[in-house]
């Protein structure tokens, strides 16, 4: 749910990192912080959760323009896995407007990708979303890891396996490097924006 | 007369209920308005409200019962259940807190979670002291919400180690514990066994004393150090009981029900002996989980209150006919649908409770019957862990 915070005359939405633990959300999300420095505004938080690590800052997405005079403001957060975070994964998920599921191009992980998708859908099903209608990107990340000789899944093999409902914009990823980092981001928040200006009717 | 603000500006402008708008949300909220002023959070749980103080909707400062700066912010986020009130005025408190919203919010989630925070609520279970240990598990203590004076008649103070009610004994007095920590004991062949530990706010005696007056005493009550008790106004709990509809009636002489037979359950593991027949020959009513909300009552036959444990299955209670089956909104005592199923026999037979007719009058009693109602259901959830650590031991023979 965007928040039109008119005393700042703000559009304030929410953009949130899925996936297995130690998929590369936190890497996304740290490449970002690190390379568009100029369209964060604060501080990144960091938060040490069992498995992973729980990130969060704002992103001011210049390129994006402004939305009937209002600036926008995109909260990036990283959902801890782990069961027992409930609490913080309720205040994470609560109102998200755009999701990136990282999914982990390594063959051995192939399992906990499509658990973690599937956790994703039972999730947002929980807060009245639907994982067919939310703005969603896909990430299939690691595949610099080819190049070490690590038995990695095919594009076409990832796709068969988590894409072939979705039909989501999906984007190959090294997050170590960077490569691909921005374009997900990019298009997950291109969608969220269409999606925001459907539910503030702005556009029919 | 409102509270007493020495600040003329100041002015209530937003509260609520924090199971439906919770602190991380509300420090969000108030960050994003950038509003100056102070959060007071009001528990059951606790004698005082905790407050955080804001500057441009920054926290700065934060009090709960006697601790100051982050460790009290970060110790209201175990106040999940309660009240929030937000007051614009001019914050004079000294700057404690520095860290960003989302550094405390996500912080102080995570270590709720990480169980580094105490959740403010009606069962604690300390860590094992010796003398609170029942065959080396630890007995949780179910306290109450706080205690309505008007209702206190009288006080009686008691020393450690004293019998306070005895077993089998009649009696007629319904107290309140004041302070202090009371031990509910069963008395067995086997000597006198530990159930669970009571304090601040919670009751003693049965809901049945409004119906009987005069009633057999189904425990033994026994001060584990000096206990302050007050004694309740009966006559005037009993009138208002009897006031009730026969269903609310009939729904809380079934709650005392449950609660005598989880004690017994916990007793008949505690002695080696397997209460549970065998369930394939029951039909399952509600399963774990189940999000059947209706509430009905038995008619004839049977049910079982069961709880599936990592062992086995665990009997709970047994439920006869007139008892209720179903999630009761008021009263949370973690048995069906999400922490026990419930089986019946094969003639059971069931008839619905309109509940919102039940709900309605609920919320028109006295604090202090819903105290006693809440407390009862707390004290259910308590003995029932101990059920299943007492069947774990059995089990392991």
């Amino acid at each position: 749910m965007p928040v039109l915070n008119l005393k700042k005359r703000e559009i304030e939405c929410k953009v949130v990192y899925y996936g297995p633990g130690r998929c590369g959300k936190t890497t996304n999300l740290e490449y970002t912080f690190k390379t568009f420095k100029k369209q964060i505004a604060g501080d990144m938080v960091s938060i040490n959760t069992e498995g992973d690590r729980t990130l969060f800052f704002d992103f001011l997405p210049m390129e994006l323009g402004k939305i009937k005079g209002c600036d926008i403001r995109v909260q990036l957060y990283t959902v801890p896995g782990q069961v027992k975070y409930s609490s913080t994964r309720k205040l994470v998920l609560k109102g998200v407007d755009g999701v990136v599921f990282v999914a982990d191009s390594l063959k051995v992980r192939r399992e906990k990708n499509m658990l973690s998708l599937k956790d994703l859908q039972m999730n947002l099903k929980e807060y009245g979303m639907s994982v067919f209608k939310i703005p969603l990107v896909l990430q299939y990340n690691k595949r610099d890891l080819a190049d070490e000789g690590l038995p990695i899944m095919s594009i076409e093999q990832m796709e068969r396996d988590l894409n072939r409902q979705l039909k989501a914009p999906s984007f190959p990823c090294s997050a170590v490097t960077g490569e691909g980092v921005g374009k997900t981001l990019t298009e997950c928040l291109k969608l969220t924006l269409i999606s925001l200006q459907r539910q503030f009717k702005w556009v029919q | 007369m409102g509270p007493i603000k020495s600040d003329m500006d100041s002015e209530s402008v937003f509260s609520g209920n924090l199971s439906f708008f919770g602190l991380g949300d509300l420090i969000q909220l108030i960050g994003s308005l950038g509003s100056t002023g102070v959060l007071k959070i009001s528990s059951e749980y606790a004698a005082d409200p905790g407050t955080i103080y804001f500057i441009k909707g920054n926290p700065i400062n934060a009090t709960a019962s006697s601790k100051t700066g982050l460790d009290a912010l970060y110790s209201l986020f175990g106040w999940t259940q309660g009240t929030f009130e937000f007051w614009l005025e001019n914050v004079q408190a000294e700057i404690k807190i520095h860290e960003s919203r989302m550094q405390l919010i996500l912080s102080g989630l995570k270590m709720l979670d990480d169980h580094e925070i105490d959740k403010l609520g009606p069962i604690t279970i300390e860590e094992a002291s010796e003398d609170s240990m029942v065959m080396g598990v630890s007995q949780p203590t179910v306290k109450g919400p706080l205690v309505d004076y008007i209702y206190v008649l009288d006080e009686e103070e008691f020393q450690a180690g004293d019998d306070i009610v005895l077993e089998g004994r009649h009696g007629t007095w319904l107290w309140v514990v004041l302070e202090g920590t009371i031990q509910i004991v069963k008395e067995t062949p086997q000597g006198r066994v530990n159930i669970v530990r009571i304090g601040n706010g919670s009751f003693v005696g049965s809901i049945g004393s409004f119906l009987l007056g005069d009633y057999v005493r189904s425990a033994s009550v026994v001060a584990v150090d000096k206990v302050l008790l007050g004694v309740l106004d009966s006559h005037r709990l009993s009138t208002e009981f009897g006031s009730l509809s026969p269903e609310l009636k009939g729904i809380l002489i079934s709650l005392d029900n449950r609660l005598k037979q989880a004690t017994d359950r916990a007793i008949d593991y505690y002695l080696n002996k397997d209460p549970l027949t065998k369930l394939n020959q029951k039909k399952l009513y509600i399963g774990p989980g189940d999000t059947k909300e209706k509430v009905v009552t038995i008619k004839q036959g049977r049910a079982y209150v069961i709880r599936r444990t990592k062992e086995d299955d665990v009997l709970l209670a047994n439920l006869y006919q007139e008892d209720f089956i179903g999630p009761i909104p008021f009263i949370a005592m973690g048995h069906e649908p999400f922490s026990a199923s419930v089986y019946g026999t094969k003639n059971l037979m069931l008839e619905e409770v309109d509940m919102s007719r039940i709900r309605e009058e609920y919320n028109k009693l006295s604090s202090t019957l819903k105290n006693l109602i809440e407390n009862r259901a707390a004290c259910i959830s308590a003995t029932s862990l101990m059920v299943c650590e007492f069947y774990k031991r059995h089990a392991m023979k």
